[in-house]
C-alpha cells in the first residue's frame, strides 16, 4: 500500500527523475542502445533490415553470444575466465578430429565436444577453487596453452572437411531458424533458467555478492565455483565445434578473437565485474549488439581494422554508464546532478 | 551426564602459528539454555565460537553432540548437527534481496525450481517472529547496518538450528530492535534451542544468559550463574583486576579558558545532519553522542572534508576553511580516525612501521629514496611513547590486537603534528583494558594541546571521557551538556527524542 502511493507521488515529479529511474532498470541502457543502433542502421543501409542480414547478424551473435554465456556465470561467481576464446578453438579441434580420424558419429561429435570443454574448464576451476590460485593468472596461462596444444596437434593446419551430416549443425535450419541460434537462445535459456530457479544458479549469485557470507551459509564454494569453470569451457567448446560446422574445417585461429567480444557482450549486458550482478537476458543483449555494430560497420563500408576501436569504445561507455547508474549524484560533477529541492 | 548436553566441548586447544588462542578449554550447553560467553577481545571467544559452527578445526579437544562425538572439518558439517552462527560482522549479499539472503542455502523449491512466492511468504514471516515489517524485495545492499543485522539474526535461527551461536549480535542494533531481539531469544529458549551468547554489553549478557562462561587469555576462568553475579564480578574475571574510571582533568578547558581552534556554525548536508554548531577549545574532549543513524559518523566525515557540506561554515583557529577533500583537512591540522580500523584505517600487510610512517612520507625522503631505518626509528620511538606493544615495529599491523592497531593510527596522525583529531568509534572492537589505556592516552595528549571530537555511541565511554557533550538525535543537535551533571539513563532520554 505504501508502495503505491509512492508510486502516486512519484507521477508528478520531473522527467529527470523518471528518465534516471529508467536507466536504474537492469538491461534497459542496452535496450535503448540496441533500439538506437538499429533505428540508425535502418535509415543508413537499406540492406540492415532484410531478413538475410538480420538471420546472418544473430547468426554471427551465436558464436560469440554462446562464449559469453559461460563467462557471464564466471564473473556473476566474481571470477574471471581469459581463456575461453582458446577453449573454443582447441575443442573444436579436438572435436573435429574426433570426427575425422576417430570416425565418431556427427550426432555425438556436439556432446562430446561439449564434455571435452567442460572437462579442460574444470581443470581452471580446480586450480582456482581447491588450490586458491588467482583466476585471472590461472586462465591467462591455461588459454596460452589451450592456443598453443591447439597448434601442437594440428601443426597449423585446419581439420576438415567436416562432411554435410555435420555442417548442418553450423549452417543448416530447423524451421527457418539457423541452428546455431537455436544453440545460443536455447542455452540462453537454461542458463537463465539455472540462475533463477535453481539453487546452484542462486549460489552463484550468493558467492559473487558475497563470499563469506555463502560459505556461512553452507554452501560448498569451491565445488560451485569449479564447476562454474567447467560450464564456461563447455559453453566455448560448443560455439567452436558450431563454428567449426560452419566453416566445415576447424581452423585453429578460431576462438583467438573471441574473448575480448565476449567479455564485451556481458559487460554491456549488465554484468558486473565484480561479481554477484548481471543477467543472462542483458548478455543476450549485448552479444547481439557486438554483431549488429561489426554488420553495421561492413554494411557501411566502414574499414574492419576500426572495429576494435569501436568495441574499446563501446565498453568504456558501458563502463561509464554502469557507474553513472549505481551512483547518481555521488561523483557527477554538478551540472549532471539532479537534485529535488526540498 | 554426558548426554544430558545439547553440545560439549572437551579441553580444545586452538594455535595460530607460535600462539596458543585457547588452552584446554571445555565449555557445554543444555537445551532451552542461554550460555553467555564474555571475555576480553583475543581472549578466544571468536575462536572459540568458530570451533563450535565449524568454520575452524580445533588442534586439540573433542566435540560432542547429544553424547556423540562429532568432527566438523567444516561449516556445512556443523549445520548438518543443526548447529548454526549469526557472526559479529554482516555477511549478506548486498544486491540479493531480504528474501533471498534469508533463505540462501535452503531456498523453498517448488515444481520448477525455486519457488520465489513461497520464499517471500517465509520470509515475512520470519521477519514478523522480530516484529519487523521490512519489505522482503528490498535488495538487503538497500538497508541500513541495524537493519542488516537483523536479517543476519533472522538468516541463523531457522527451524533446523538447535543450537544457534549469536557473536555480539546488537553491536549495530537500535535500542528498540536490541528488546526485540531479546524477547525473540527468550522465545527461541522457550522452545528449547541452545543459545551461545558473545556480547561485550555485560548488562545484556546479564539480562539474557543462565550461564555466564568468562574467557582470559585462551582459558575458562570462571564459569558463574547470571543469576547470582553482578557486572563488577565479571568484570574482575575478564580483566583479572578491577577497571577503574580514566582521571578527569582537574580543570576543564572552556573554563580555563583555552583558545577555539574549531568553530562550527550552522552546518547542514541533506538527509545527514542539520544546523551543527559548536566550539572546540584547545585541549578538550568533546564528545559526540547518538544513537546509530543519529548523524555522527556523517558530521565527522564532512568535517574531514570527504562530503561537502550544504552550507554553513568551519573554522579552524580563526579562519574560515573549506575542506575540499581530506588532504586539505589534514593540511589545516585536522584529522579523522574512521570508524571501522579494518577497511579504512590500517594497510593490513604493510608493516606497524609504515602504517605509523604513511601520512608523513615526505619527512622520510632522503638522496636515496624513503630512508626505512629512519622511518623503523621514528614508528619504534612513537610505539615506546604511545605504549604500543610490538615486537618488531617491521611486524604487520595485522598481527597487532585491536587495541595496539588503534594506537598505531594515532601515533600516524601525532607524527603528522595535527591539532584536532577526530575519533569514530575510537575503542569499538577494543578489549576493557587496552580500552582504559586508550582513553588515558588521550587524556595525557589533551594536556599537550591536542583537541578531541570523540564520537561514540557508547553512553559510559563518553561520560567518562569527554569534557562536553554534544548529542545528536536524527541529525539534530539537541544540545551540548557537561556530563558531570549527566547520567546514561538522561542522557539516552536525550537522544531517544
Amino acid at each position: 500500500m505504501t508502495s503505491r502511493k509512492a508510486d502516486e507521488a512519484r507521477t508528478n515529479v520531473d522527467i529527470w527523475v523518471v528518465l534516471r529511474r529508467l536507466l536504474q532498470l537492469e538491461a534497459s541502457g542496452i535496450l535503448i542502445a540496441l533500439a538506437l543502433l538499429c533505428v540508425a542502421l535502418t535509415v543508413a543501409s537499406p540492406n540492415f533490415r532484410t531478413a538475410y542480414n538480420l538471420a546472418v547478424v544473430v547468426r554471427q551473435a551465436s558464436f560469440v553470444g554462446l562464449v559469453a554465456l559461460g563467462e557471464t556465470l564466471v564473473l556473476l561467481l566474481g571470477g574471471i575466465d581469459l581463456s575461453v576464446g582458446n577453449a573454443a578453438g582447441f575443442s573444436a579441434i579436438i572435436g573435429a578430429l574426433m570426427l575425422t580420424s576417430l570416425g565418431v558419429p556427427a550426432w555425438l561429435i556436439i556432446p562430446a565436444t561439449g564434455a571435452f570443454g567442460f572437462a579442460i574448464g574444470l581443470i581452471n576451476g580446480v586450480l582456482i577453487s581447491w588450490v586458491g590460485l588467482n583466476p585471472f593468472i590461472v586462465t591467462l596461462a591455461s588459454g596460452e596453452v589451450f592456443a598453443g596444444l591447439t597448434l601442437v596437434v594440428t601443426k597449423g593446419y585446419p581439420v576438415g572437411p567436416l562432411g554435410p551430416a555435420f555442417t548442418m549443425f553450423g549452417n543448416g535450419s530447423i524451421a527457418t531458424i539457423p541452428v546455431p541460434i537455436l544453440f545460443f537462445l536455447g542455452a540462453a535459456a537454461i542458463f537463465s533458467w539455472v540462475l533463477r530457479y535453481s539453487r546452484f544458479g542462486r549460489n552463484i549469485y550468493a558467492i559473487g555478492g558475497n563470499r563469506d557470507a555463502a560459505i556461512l551459509v553452507g554452501i560448498r564454494v569451491r565445488r560451485v565455483q569449479a564447476i562454474v569453470y567447467g560450464l564456461a569451457g563447455l559453453s566455448s567448446a560448443i560455439a567452436g565445434i558450431l563454428y567449426a560446422g560452419r566453416m566445415d574445417s576447424a581452423e585453429p585461429a578460431v576462438g583467438g578473437s573471441w574473448l575480448m567480444p565476449a567479455i564485451t557482450a556481458a559487460i554491456i549486458g549488465g554484468t558486473s565485474l565484480q561479481g554477484g550482478q548481471g543477467t543472462i537476458f542483458g548478455t543476450v543483449l549485448g552479444a547481439i549488439l557486438m554483431a549488429i555494430l561489426a554488420n553495421g560497420m561492413t554494411l557501411l563500408n566502414v574499414s574492419g581494422y576500426w572495429e576494435r576501436v569501436v568495441i574499446g569504445g563501446v565498453v568504456l561507455v558501458a563502463v561509464l554508464v554502469d557507474a553513472l547508474r549505481k551512483q547518481p549524484g555521488a561523483r557527477l560533477p554538478r551540472y549532471l546532478t539532479f537534485r529535488r529541492k526540498t | 551426564m554426558a548426554d544430558s548436553y545439547a553440545l560439549e566441548a572437551r579441553k580444545i586447544s586452538k594455535w595460530f602459528g607460535p600462539h596458543q588462542a585457547l588452552k584446554g578449554v571445555s565449555l557445554n550447553i543444555r537445551e532451552g539454555e542461554v550460555h553467555g560467553v564474555i571475555g576480553e577481545n583475543g581472549a578466544g571467544k571468536s575462536t572459540l565460537m568458530n570451533i563450535l559452527s565449524g568454520k575452524l578445526t580445533p588442534d586439540e579437544g573433542e566435540l560432542y553432540r547429544d553424547g556423540q562425538k562429532v568432527l566438523f572439518s567444516q561449516p556445512i558439517d556443523a549445520r548438518h548437527a543443526g548447529i548454526s552462527m549469526a557472526p559479529q560482522e554482516p555477511t549478506l549479499c548486498s544486491l540479493l534481496t531480504v528474501a533471498e539472503n534469508i533463505a540462501l542455502g535452503a531456498q523453498s523449491l517448488g515444481r520448477f525450481g525455486i519457488d520465489w512466492d513461497e520464499m517471500r511468504r517465509r520470509s515475512v514471516q520470519r521477519l514478523a517472529e522480530l516484529d519487523e515489517d521490512i519489505s522482503p524485495d528490498i535488495p538487503v545492499g538497500k538497508l541500513n547496518a541495524s537493519r542488516q543485522q537483523v536479517i543476519q539474526v533472522i538468516r541463523a535461527t531457522p527451524d533446523w538450528a538447535s543450537i544457534i551461536v549469536f557473536d555480539e549480535p546488537t553491536s549495530s542494533l537500535t535500542m528498540r530492535e536490541t528488546s526485540r531481539l531479546f524477547t525473540f531469544i527468550d522465545a527461541l529458549r522457550a522452545k528449547g534451542r541452545a543459545i551461545f551468547y558473545i556480547s561485550h554489553r555485560l548488562d545484556e549478557v546479564l539480562r539474557l544468559a543462565d550461564r555466564i562462561s568468562v574467557l582470559r587469555d585462551g582459558e575458562l576462568v570462571a564459569e558463574l550463574n547470571a543469576k547470582q553475579t553482578d557486572r563488577d564480578e565479571m568484570i574482575r574475571h575478564m580483566a583479572g583486576r578491577t577497571a577503574t574510571r580514566a582521571q578527569q582533568t582537574e580543570k576543564r578547558p572552556q573554563e580555563a579558558g583555552n583558545p577555539v581552534v574549531l568553530k562550527v556554525a550552522g552546518l547542514s548536508r541533506e538527509n545527514e545532519f542539520q544546523d551543527i554548531n559548536f566550539d572546540l577549545r584547545e585541549g578538550e574532549i568533546l564528545g559526540v553522542s547518538g544513537l546509530v543513524g543519529s548523524g555522527r559518523t556523517e558530521l565527522g566525515k564532512c568535517l574531514f572534508g570527504v562530503t561537502k557540506p550544504d552550507s554553513g561554515t568551519i573554522e579552524i583557529k580563526g579562519k574560515i576553511t573549506h575542506n575540499a577533500s581530506p588532504v586539505d583537512a589534514i593540511a589545516n591540522g585536522l584529522v579523522y580516525l574512521p570508524e571501522d580500523r579494518k577497511k579504512e584505517g590500517i594497510f593490513p600487510i604493510l608493516s606497524a612501521a609504515e602504517n605509523i610512517c604513511v601520512a608523513d612520507l615526505g619527512a622520510f625522503r632522503s638522496m636515496l629514496g624513503l630512508s626505512w631505518g629512519r622511518m623503523v626509528a621514528a614508528a619504534t620511538d612513537y610505539a615506546r611513547r604511545l605504549g604500543i606493544r610490538v615486537e618488531s615495529p617491521r611486524q604487520t599491523i595485522m598481527s597487532l590486537s585491536g587495541g595496539n592497531q588503534q594506537k598505531a593510527i594515532l601515533a600516524r596522525w601525532l607524527m603528522r603534528r595535527c591539532n584536532i583529531m577526530v575519533l569514530d568509534e575510537p575503542t569499538r572492537g577494543i578489549d576493557v583494558n587496552a580500552k582504559f589505556e586508550i582513553q588515558q592516552l588521550l587524556r595525557r595528549l589533551t594536556e599537550e594541546g591536542l583537541s578531541i571530537i570523540y564520537i561514540s555511541s557508547e553512553m559510559k565511554e563518553i561520560l567518562d571521557i569527554a569534557d562536553r557533550v554534544l548529542v545528536m538525535s536524527e541529525g539534530r543537535m539537541k544540545g551540548i551538556v557537561d556530563p558531570a551533571k549527566l547520567t546514561q539513563e538522561a542522557l539516552l532520554q536525550m537522544e531517544m527524542t
